[in-house]
């Protein structure tokens, strides 16, 4: 020791034994003197862990003699521990029993491995008999467990190991038994956890015993929550000691018995107890079968009847709620073997709890005193949140299998939802709620979608008019009216001026309720925006006309008042925050932006309407170096990047005579296409700039998107334009007024109208979001857009409006292919040549109705293709142009054309 | 391990080959599939539903696990089953009848969950959209229709609704081929083939068709590129056709509008065609009985496999879990693959039984490894060791028990020396005075 080593740095493995000796000299306690002071030994540990003392390995190569030195430093400490754990002493045996769990840990598995049994030895004693200080048995539990953790890693052993962990059980649950103290019992149940997680078949022969003394624990209500929280987490690993499907199957089913009981004891003249227990137990228990024992083997039936007289509300409720806690641990914690997870009792038991609200049962004669019914009514939410919390648990384990119940599920969720006012537990059905709509997806967007955005307006109200002083009248009233829901309008006008007031109105303008309602908790808006996310995310895009304005308007007023008032400053809420965790400021605005791109990117059919204020929030957002908000931001407008510049990108370069054709189209079409390509040509942003014009001649792909409904020929894009005015000249007669500019157009066109509207359906829509996507790709030059955006306006408006006159159209397509069909079927030839000939047939029609139309740059082959289309488009002109037209084919009404 | 399966509706089995090897595995026996009819359910085992002679009522449903070539478990549901769907995890088998009835039946029980009449005629195809929500299916008759699989299991939703289905499409005017669907949940496409010989593209989220496009010979099979740039198309002349499914294209080639070129080696027929997983490789089944592997970034052939004289109708490229690959000769490794192969389950039922309620409430959950636990094992002495330091500082009851046992015992330690202190001084007392006594005594004397 007195030898005097050169060591090169930090890094220096000579470094390490030095070390290690100079702790063990100094601060390791030892026989001779008295153990002053326990804070040195954290110390240790923090030495020992990031020096690696123990680890004898290094990254480079060594001298094998430096190595010995350190394996005789290692000696030596290990000697010391051993020599502290036999201590009379208990304060110097619990430091050796401490610094030996560290060892277990740290030193090389070649140490581990050869001296575990002897380690073993040595810490079992411990918590056996004699030895009676807390400490010492908590800390041989934990050193205990961590041998065995770190055991699970060397499969070679396994036999070894479990005979050794066979011999610990008993002397466990002694401790459990024996003992009173609650830290001994953390550390023996903690220390049986890691025994069944990693040893599993150690536990098998005792499964009983076990079973009975975690059991009694549970029941007895003795202990604090969180160590009942750990012995119900052990009572649910129990069943994988013997990993089979029958004990995890009978564990369930005893305790979902044991809690209906307790419920019906609980909800005595709350509810009509006796139907609902029935019904839990018929689902439970087959008719004709051998009820299961009682939880906790026989002995605990007795012990529990005798206690039933004398039992508390209090012990019932707490017993109910591990319970619950204990059948959510089962279905949440992976098993090894298929099971059968019983889901019908368990919904019906999660049905039973929430559906007491503490009123009285009707058909029953209060015979409740109200000091019981005071009591029940104050412990209710914390067995709702259990309830909820199993309801999730399901949902969790049962997948896709969920389908068959959904519904019902969904039906006692919206119930639920309706009548629930605490913030707790909303936030707890938003969790749900966007559970399942990620996990069912569109189809239950479908279900829950009126839910969820009715309930998400109530609870974000203040904030979307949390006007404060800056709001006048119009606001508040919004505000007021915000609650009935079905005033969309009045509701929309309201809101957008108190959205353009508080633009202007900046920063002041903090969250306050309005006047006289209640202040909705932070962290239930932040869950309705979650829940809010989730909707846009999965169903958007399906049936979400009646919904999706008015969520998107009001998710941009929320993000946009959330960060008003600055960014909230993520450290503070750091230090602000308690042990549990609670929903920040911060939250609440990652939520609210989360949800505004969700807003953003969900599928619609024009722009968004907000993408420019969000797009703002975003950039503004990114300044926040260093936050999560700054974060979220740049990912935000990496994604909104996409939207901007749709792609669809081919895998190759598809060789062919195309692009030339394309390039030559794209030129001639320059100055026939007045409205949409000369928008385009104007901009210098999308070409100019990325210069894709020299690069890749089918930098088309860029507008891919925007001719992606519409249809194919260039000229259509045109085309349909005016062919859209005409329509709404025709519809809108009073919407003249602002179209008369392009009246001129509309007029040029007519005769191209029976090509040009192929799908008049598409066409017009195709040519709308082709507008709109024009005007996104030129951003930057916003000025010139203002006078388009009036345009599109009132497009906006015939789309609304044609979908009625479209709704005929659909059926008249269908019947216009029928008799096509007929013709087939009646000819009696293969289909393959009478196509063509129909087609040719239709094609002579076409091309005489569409004599004039020879600006078209379509071929005769084109047009042979899709004549039967063409076809469809002309009837549906026929149709614009008289009502009558419906009226020539009366014979082939009926679409089904097989309906017997 | 990815590989290419593939069935004829002549018994030539089903044959397995390594996408990338290209090394056949295991050849499953006795299967003559329908059109559409092999599917792999939840990468567990092959499903696939039979053609029977029209003189039986009864369909027939097929099993093999992946390493018996032999038939394990057989099935006859109430008439012939045409397509053979599954979802992802496997939990479900979707069948479209010959009567235009749907079946669904939960595989590990077997139990048929709904049987429900979806068309007038025999369903033709079937698929699952992304999310698995939503079934679309394909008939005869060439109606398309969308189900929420969510609402036909709502019975109570289902009564209240105006249709049964989301959307019902009817513009095809002969059968349809082939369906197959992009990507995007709710906002996806569909692409569908026909006899018509038109190949459409709808859109899902709005219920409308976006673009059909004529082909000059039927469509048996579709495939979507995963960029969803294109489409490829088989057909009956043995070509398949590249479509685009959103550029903007004027053709100048002789195929027709929208087609951009095509993939062809002058075989017959193409009945058939999948992607696999990386997107490049397209698969396509013939009638000459031979399968295809084109690279779609160069246009050649990459690979060709034989599978039977007779025409193939079903090719599929799926993940074969890998266990299956090993000899289970080893002892060691028989326990394992029966521990993590599960026994097949029992045969899909015949009709739906809504008597008996007490067996409907189970839902099977899949045995998970717990295996990550091992991985963040926390180790515990460390958090209770600051814990115990902690609290000896706070002079914890716990903690002064322990210094009470150590006062106590340095009590008794100490009161044991004092007790030596005092032997050794009576003995020195004791010496002290006999010397004194004595000297005295010696003067004395």
């Amino acid at each position: 020791m007195a030898v005097f080593e050169h060591f090169q740095n930090l890094y220096d493995i000579r470094l390490k034994p030095r070390l290690l000796r100079s702790l063990i000299r100094d601060r390791v306690p030892d026989e001779k003197h008295p153990f002053s002071k326990p804070s040195e030994l954290s110390i240790v540990v923090s030495a020992v862990k990031n020096h690696g003392l123990l680890s004898e390995s290094s990254r480079e190569a060594v001298d094998p003699k430096h190595m010995e030195n350190w394996k005789s430093s290692i000696d030596a400490w290990i000697e010391r521990l051993l020599l502290l754990v036999s201590s009379k002493m208990p304060d110097k045996c619990w430091a050796g029993i401490c610094l030996l769990g560290l060892t277990c840990q740290e030193c090389s598995s070649d140490r581990f491995l050869a001296s575990y049994s002897v380690w073993f030895q040595k810490l079992l004693a411990q918590i056996q008999p004699p030895s009676d200080s807390h400490f010492v048995k908590v800390a041989s539990c934990a050193s205990l467990a961590d041998l065995f953790t770190r055991l699970s890693g060397f499969s070679n052993i396994k036999k070894d190991v479990t005979s050794h962990a066979g011999k610990l059980i008993q002397p466990v649950l002694k401790l459990l038994t024996d003992d009173s103290s609650g830290a001994v019992w953390e550390g023996a149940v903690d220390l049986l956890c890691s025994i069944i997680n990693f040893f599993p078949s150690s536990v098998h022969r005792h499964y009983e015993s076990v079973e009975a003394a975690i059991v009694s624990k549970i029941m007895s209500g003795k202990c604090d929550s969180n160590i009942s929280k750990k012995f119900v987490h052990c009572l649910a690993l129990l069943p994988r000691s013997k990993g089979d499907e029958d004990s995890w199957s009978l564990m369930l089913q005893k305790i979902l018995i044991s809690i209906n009981v307790d419920l019906n004891d609980a909800f005595q003249g709350l509810e009509e107890a006796e139907t609902k227990s029935n019904e839990v137990i018929k689902h439970l228990v087959p008719p004709g079968k051998e009820p299961p024992p009682p939880l906790g083997g026989n002995k605990m039936q007795g012990e529990t009847s005798n206690q039933a007289t004398e039992m508390s509300e209090q012990l019932i409720l707490h017993r109910i709620s591990m319970l619950m806690l204990c059948c959510c641990r089962m279905l949440t914690n992976p098993y090894p073997a298929q099971v059968i997870v019983p889901v019908r009792p368990l919904l019906v038991l999660v049905g039973r709890v929430l559906m007491v609200d503490g009123s009285l049962s009707q058909s029953l004669l209060p015979f409740l005193t109200v000091m019981q019914r005071e009591f029940i009514c104050s412990e209710l939410p914390l067995l709702h949140l259990c309830g909820l919390d199993l309801l999730t648990g399901i949902i969790k384990r049962v997948r896709s299998q969920l389908l068959p119940h959904a519904a019902d599920v969904v039906r006692l969720l919206t119930e639920y939802f309706r009548r629930c006012a605490l913030p707790a537990l909303r936030v707890k059905v938003y969790s749900i709620l966007r559970i399942l709509l990620i996990s069912m997806g569109v189809g239950m967007a479908q279900y829950l979608a009126q839910e969820v955005v009715s309930n998400a307006l109530v609870d974000l109200d203040s904030i979307a008019h949390g006007c404060g002083e800056a709001s006048s009248t119009p606001c508040s009233k919004a505000a007021s009216e915000g609650l009935l829901l079905p005033s969309y309008r009045k509701r929309k006008h309201g809101t957008i001026t108190g959205f353009s007031e508080e633009q202007q109105g900046g920063v002041g303008t903090e969250m306050e309720a309005v006047k006289g309602k209640p202040i909705t908790p932070i962290a239930v808006q932040t869950a309705a925006l979650q829940a809010l996310e989730a909707l846009l995310t999965v169903g958007g895009a399906l049936r979400s006309e009646c919904w999706r304005q008015n969520v998107d308007l009001l998710l941009i007023t929320v993000a946009t008042n959330a960060s008003n008032g600055g960014w909230a400053n993520e450290e503070k809420d750091i230090f602000l925050l308690s042990d549990e965790p609670t929903s920040t400021r911060t939250d609440f605005q990652l939520a609210a932006l989360r949800a505004l791109l969700a807003s953003l990117l969900s599928p619609a059919r024009v722009r968004p309407p907000y993408l420019s204020q969000g797009l703002e929030l975003f950039r503004r957002g990114k300044q926040e170096t260093g936050t999560k908000v700054a974060e979220f931001c740049a990912h935000a407008l990496l994604a909104l990047e996409v939207l901007m510049h749709p792609r669809a990108l081919p895998l190759v370069n598809f060789p062919s005579g195309d692009h030339p054709d394309f390039g030559q189209g794209f030129n001639c079409k320059f100055p026939k296409n007045i409205f949409s390509s000369g928008l385009k040509n104007n901009s210098p942003f999308p070409r100019g700039i990325l210069g894709k014009d020299e690069i890749e001649p089918e930098s088309n792909d860029d507008e891919l998107y925007s001719s992606w409904l519409g249809n194919d020929e260039e000229t259509e894009a045109s085309a349909s334009i005016p062919d859209k005015h005409l329509e709404s000249r025709q519809e809108l007669s009073e919407k003249d007024g602002r179209l008369s500019t392009e009246d001129h157009q509309a007029e040029k066109h007519p005769s191209d109208l029976p090509a040009g509207a192929q799908f008049p359906k598409e066409g017009d829509r195709g040519a709308t979001d082709a507008a709109h996507m024009e005007t996104g790709g030129i951003k930057d030059s916003i000025m010139a857009q203002s006078e388009r955006v009036q345009e599109i306006i009132p497009n906006n408006d015939v789309r609304l409006q044609d979908k009625d006159v479209m709704v005929p159209t659909g059926d008249l397509t269908a019947n216009v292919v029928e008799p096509n069909k007929g013709k087939i079927e009646s000819s009696g030839s293969d289909s393959s040549k009478a196509t063509p000939a129909l087609s040719s047939e239709i094609n002579n029609k076409v091309l005489m109705a569409a004599a004039d139309a020879n600006a078209l740059p379509s071929d005769q082959g084109s047009l042979l293709t899709t004549s039967i289309v063409i076809e469809k488009g002309k009837k549906l002109v026929l149709e614009y142009n008289s009502d009558a037209s419906k009226d020539s084919f009366p014979d082939i009404v009926d679409g089904e054309p097989d309906s017997d | 391990m990815e590989v290419v399966i593939a069935s004829s509706p002549v018994d030539a089995g089903i044959g397995c080959w390594d996408l990338h090897s290209g090394a056949e595995q295991l050849r499953y026996r006795s299967c003559t599939s329908t059109p559409h009819g092999l599917a792999c359910v939840g990468q567990r085992f092959l499903a696939s539903s039979q053609l029977r002679d029209s003189s039986s009522s009864s369909g027939s449903i097929l099993y093999w696990s992946w390493s018996k070539p032999q038939v394990e478990v057989k099935s006859f549901p109430a008439e012939p089953i045409h397509p053979l769907v599954s979802n992802s995890d496997g939990m479900y088998i979707i069948g479209g009848g010959s009567s235009g009835a749907i079946y669904f039946w939960e595989v590990a029980s077997g139990r048929l969950l709904k049987r429900w009449h979806a068309h007038y005629r025999a369903v033709t195809c079937l698929f699952l959209s992304d999310d698995e929500s939503l079934l679309v299916s394909g008939a005869e008759d060439g109606c398309i229709r969308v189900w929420s699989l969510f609402m036909v299991f709502d019975d109570i939703g289902m009564e209240m609704a105006k249709n049964p289905y989301e959307y019902s499409f009817s513009e095809h005017t002969l059968r349809v081929t082939d369906m197959v669907s992009g990507y995007g949940g709710c906002n996806a496409i569909i692409v569908s083939a026909s006899e018509d010989r038109t190949c459409k593209v709808w859109s899902l989220s709005r219920g409308k068709l976006l673009r059909s496009i004529d082909f000059p010979s039927i469509i048996e099979a579709v495939a979507l590129d995963p960029g969803e740039h294109v489409f490829y198309a088989g057909a009956r002349d043995g070509k398949i056709y590249i479509a685009s499914i959103n550029a903007e294209t004027t053709s100048s080639n002789s195929y027709g509008k929208h087609i951009i070129g095509t993939l062809s080696d002058n075989s017959k027929g193409v009945t058939c065609l999948a992607f696999s997983k990386d997107g490049i490789l397209l698969v396509s089944g013939s009638e000459d009985g031979t399968i295809r592997v084109w690279d779609a970034k160069t246009h050649n052939i990459v690979r060709i496999y034989r599978l039977a004289k007779g025409p193939v109708n079903n090719v599929l490229v799926v993940r074969r879990p890998l266990y299956s690959n090993r000899q289970t000769s080893e002892n060691s490794h028989s326990s394992f693959s029966r521990r993590h192969a599960p026994l097949l389950p029992p045969p899909l039922g015949k009709y739906v039984n809504s008597t008996d309620e007490n067996v409907d409430s189970g839902a099977v959950s899949v045995p998970q490894t717990p295996s990550s636990d091992i991985m963040d094992a926390p180790y515990l002495s460390y958090h209770v060791l600051t814990k115990q330091i902690s609290e000896l500082q706070q002079q914890s009851s716990a903690a002064t028990g322990m210094e009470v046992d150590r006062l106590n015992l340095d009590c008794k330690r100490s009161v044991e020396i004092v007790q030596k202190w005092k032997e050794m001084f009576a003995y020195l007392h004791k010496f002290c005075v006999d010397e004194l006594l004595g000297n005295d005594q010696t003067q004395t004397q």
